[in-house]
């Protein structure tokens, strides 16, 4: 499967990624001096915290926020093999949350669903990717993937 | 990210886009799309690096970092972001009258009017000292008095820049006050513009309305030519065009102010495409300036062996008369150097009428036009280009627009060459399509208008100079007037600091692209509300970014007549 390098060693920090996240995924206009001023805060879906990394959802191969998920709303997409959260069925039980090692799982208080970045399977290109400026993150072809995970 | 797909409404840089794609030369529309997508904390100003504890900046997406370190909220960060080009922009335009008094002072040239040129002289002086004294008398009372009021009445070029560059350093001025301080810097840069006008009169004599050609075809195959890039010091210009004349060097311009009585220097090209004339291959020299040169063109230069000489430098030659000398004769010998590198000049020129005075035209003709109603409104066309845009595409397009829909068109600077690029500046076009009430006025003001009327360089005040006539002729203040101003492909700093005067005039203005103040709903509020309770007209800044110019063109028109349409400006988000 296709997976999304972060290489550390470009990584400037620069929050960019977060920014056109915030914007293209979650926020209502899709236009950043709009998305500026919504209400409620759009959530980006990748984390740039602390480190100069950016972080998102690695799509476990052996997820556990689909085995915490009491009623199947984190899903696997059979095809691409990414997780993701079907909204409308999501309860806010926070257990995802609660699971996730890699903390990236967001609990939104005002739409009461579970925000994760499902490295925007409906787009050709993940958002971040396409307009990190150094290419610290960048999606590439891994076949050896599951040879090595198992 | 915005890609723009056409690039130039201008045939004769389109011919060379082809040829620099063939030869791999990277020309600033390459660099552009290198640049995308542009950081977004610095376009929408939720970005500082003034001190080394950041950069900071303002997550728009995140409740752990909405302040910087030292605590600046976005409505401080975009408030400053724009106090800081907007004293960048004054200090252009003061540069630009330092350099131009001390040519004069310097006694290499013969005066026109001896008296006179002494009392502006130390009129600049008392700009810088105690913010002018004669020139604050010149503006009408009333607008002078509501600056007063503000705090923003000029106490001098010292003391204001010093002061609100500190505003950047630190304190607890909030956005609103930051906004003051961008407004009371921009008064100085008017007034400079408007001293540097009058002196050049007095030093040069008066200007009349001149006709020159424009664009890539007036480079010369057989002769030298002589470019002269960016603000240079008049007095320099001058001496380079005398020695010039001599030994028959064509001398052309690329940003710079086309009219030295009784010299001109056609305009050659404009901003965006400011590398364009190297990839002639006819560009023998090149002397620049700094304002609106672009360093990429050393490299260019280098590709095309064109010699590059900086106008000033730190030991450069202090006598101008000996250095445009050497400049000329350089010219020569470089021409000669480059005899074997082939000459491809297109032949794309076009006639213009430029630098009208505001003294040759008959303004009360033109208030009485507006009063009973023959035309709509008056526009003044003005700004640069930028990457962003199709070079040329806004500014014409807006301009047909005005010019169909009753609404005479005033122009500087370098909007007055992209216009006159398609015939604008041309009276003998009579394709340009003018309305009846427009097409009557021209016709009454006098023989052989252009339909859009240049007042000459942006650095020289024309603007100014033309509302404060205005004012006087109709006996009421220049906003009273259905006039606006539109920078609509601005790009440098001293468009910014220009568009800020002509709202302190009481001018609506609307400028494109965004300012880096849409982070901040308060700041982008302040502009349009703060401004009209403050100065009587607004500071349009619209976000959108994909709004088409003859959209734009629209909204400006009915603001003119007074139908308020949906306005977008200072609430972007809804």
């Amino acid at each position: 499967m296709k997976v999304l390098i972060v290489d550390k060693t470009k990584c400037t920090g620069c929050h960019q990624c977060e920014l056109w996240c915030g914007t293209e995924i979650s926020s209502v206009s899709k236009e950043l001096a709009r998305a500026i001023n919504e209400e409620p805060q759009p959530v980006p879906r990748v984390y740039v915290e602390g480190k100069q990394f950016a972080l998102q959802c690695r799509h476990c191969e052996n997820a556990p926020c689909l085995e915490a998920c009491p009623n199947g709303t984190m899903r696997r997409d059979p095809e691409t093999g990414l997780v993701y959260v079907n909204e409308p069925t999501c309860i806010a039980c926070w257990m995802c949350v609660m699971v996730c090692p890699f903390g990236i799982i967001n609990p939104s208080a005002t739409m009461k669903v579970a925000i994760k970045c499902d490295r925007c399977r409906n787009m050709g290109n993940p958002i971040c990717a396409e307009v990190c400026p150094t290419q610290a993150l960048r999606l590439e072809e891994r076949k050896d993937y599951h040879k090595k995970a198992f | 990210m915005e890609f723009i797909q056409k690039k130039t409404a201008d045939h004769a840089i389109e011919y060379f886009l082809l040829k620099a794609a063939e030869e791999g030369i990277s020309l600033v529309w390459d660099r552009f799309e290198g640049q995308l997508p542009e950081c977004g904390f610095c376009e929408t100003g939720l970005s500082c690096r003034d001190c080394l504890q950041g950069p900071c900046i303002s997550h728009p997406f995140r409740d752990s970092n909405k302040l910087g370190v030292c605590g600046k909220d976005k409505d401080i960060l975009a408030s400053q972001t724009l106090l800081r080009l907007v004293i960048k922009g004054t200090v252009a335009s003061l540069d630009q009258l330092s350099d131009f008094t001390k040519g004069v002072e310097s006694n290499k040239i013969k005066l026109k009017n001896k008296g006179k040129t002494d009392q502006l002289l130390k009129e600049s002086k008392n700009l810088f000292q105690n913010g002018g004294v004669a020139i604050k008398k010149e503006f009408a009372k009333s607008m002078v008095q509501r600056w007063e009021e503000n705090g923003i009445l000029p106490e001098g070029i010292a003391r204001d820049i010093f002061k609100a560059s500190q505003k950047l350093e630190g304190g607890i001025a909030g956005f609103e006050e930051n906004l003051l301080w961008a407004f009371k810097v921009s008064i100085l840069a008017g007034m400079a513009q408007k001293l540097q006008g009058s002196l050049k009169k007095s030093v040069f004599g008066n200007t009349s309305p001149t006709t020159m050609e424009v664009n890539l075809g007036i480079l010369k195959k057989e002769t030298p030519n002589l470019l002269l890039y960016g603000s240079l010091s008049p007095v320099l210009k001058q001496k380079i065009a005398e020695a010039a004349e001599k030994k028959k060097v064509n001398v052309a311009g690329v940003c710079t102010d086309p009219y030295l009585p009784p010299y001109h220097f056609s305009p050659v090209t404009n901003y965006v495409s400011q590398e364009i004339p190297l990839m002639t291959g006819a560009v023998d020299l090149i002397v620049a300036g700094d304002q609106f040169v672009n360093p990429s063109l050393s490299h260019l230069a280098n590709h095309y062996e064109t010699p590059i000489i900086p106008a000033g430098g730190l030991n450069g030659e202090k006598d101008l008369e000996k250095l445009a000398k050497e400049i000329v004769e350089q010219a020569k010998k470089s021409f000669d150097f480059r005899r074997k590198i082939p000459r491809d000049i297109p032949e794309v020129k076009e006639s213009a009428v430029m630098a009208f005075s505001p003294e040759d035209l008959d303004l009360k003709k033109m208030t009485d036009g507006l009063n009973k109603g023959k035309i709509k409104g008056i526009a003044i066309l003005s700004g640069s280009n930028n990457v962003k845009f199709t070079q040329d595409r806004e500014l014409a397009t807006i301009a047909q627009e005005f010019l169909k829909n009753d609404i005479l068109c005033i122009s500087e600077g370098e909007a007055s060459i992209s216009l006159a690029k398609y015939g604008f500046l041309n009276p003998s076009r009579n394709d340009i399509e003018l309305g009846k009430g427009l097409s009557d006025l021209l016709r009454s003001l006098g023989k052989d208008l252009p339909s859009v009327l240049d007042l000459g360089s942006s650095k020289n005040g024309g603007i100014t100079d033309f509302l404060l006539n205005l004012a006087k002729a109709g006996k009421k203040e220049p906003g009273n007037y259905p006039v606006l101003a539109c920078f609509a492909e601005a790009s440098r700093s001293t468009e910014v600091a220009e568009a800020l005067w002509m709202v302190a005039m009481g001018i609506p203005t609307y400028f494109w692209p965004s300012l880096p103040v849409a982070g901040s709903a308060k700041t982008m509020e302040a502009l349009s509300h703060l401004c009209q309770e403050k100065f009587g007209s607004k500071l349009h800044v619209l976000t959108d970014k994909k709004m088409e110019p003859r959209i734009k063109a629209n909204l400006m028109i009915k603001d003119l007549t007074g139908e308020r349409g949906p306005r977008l400006s200072g609430h972007p988000w809804k």
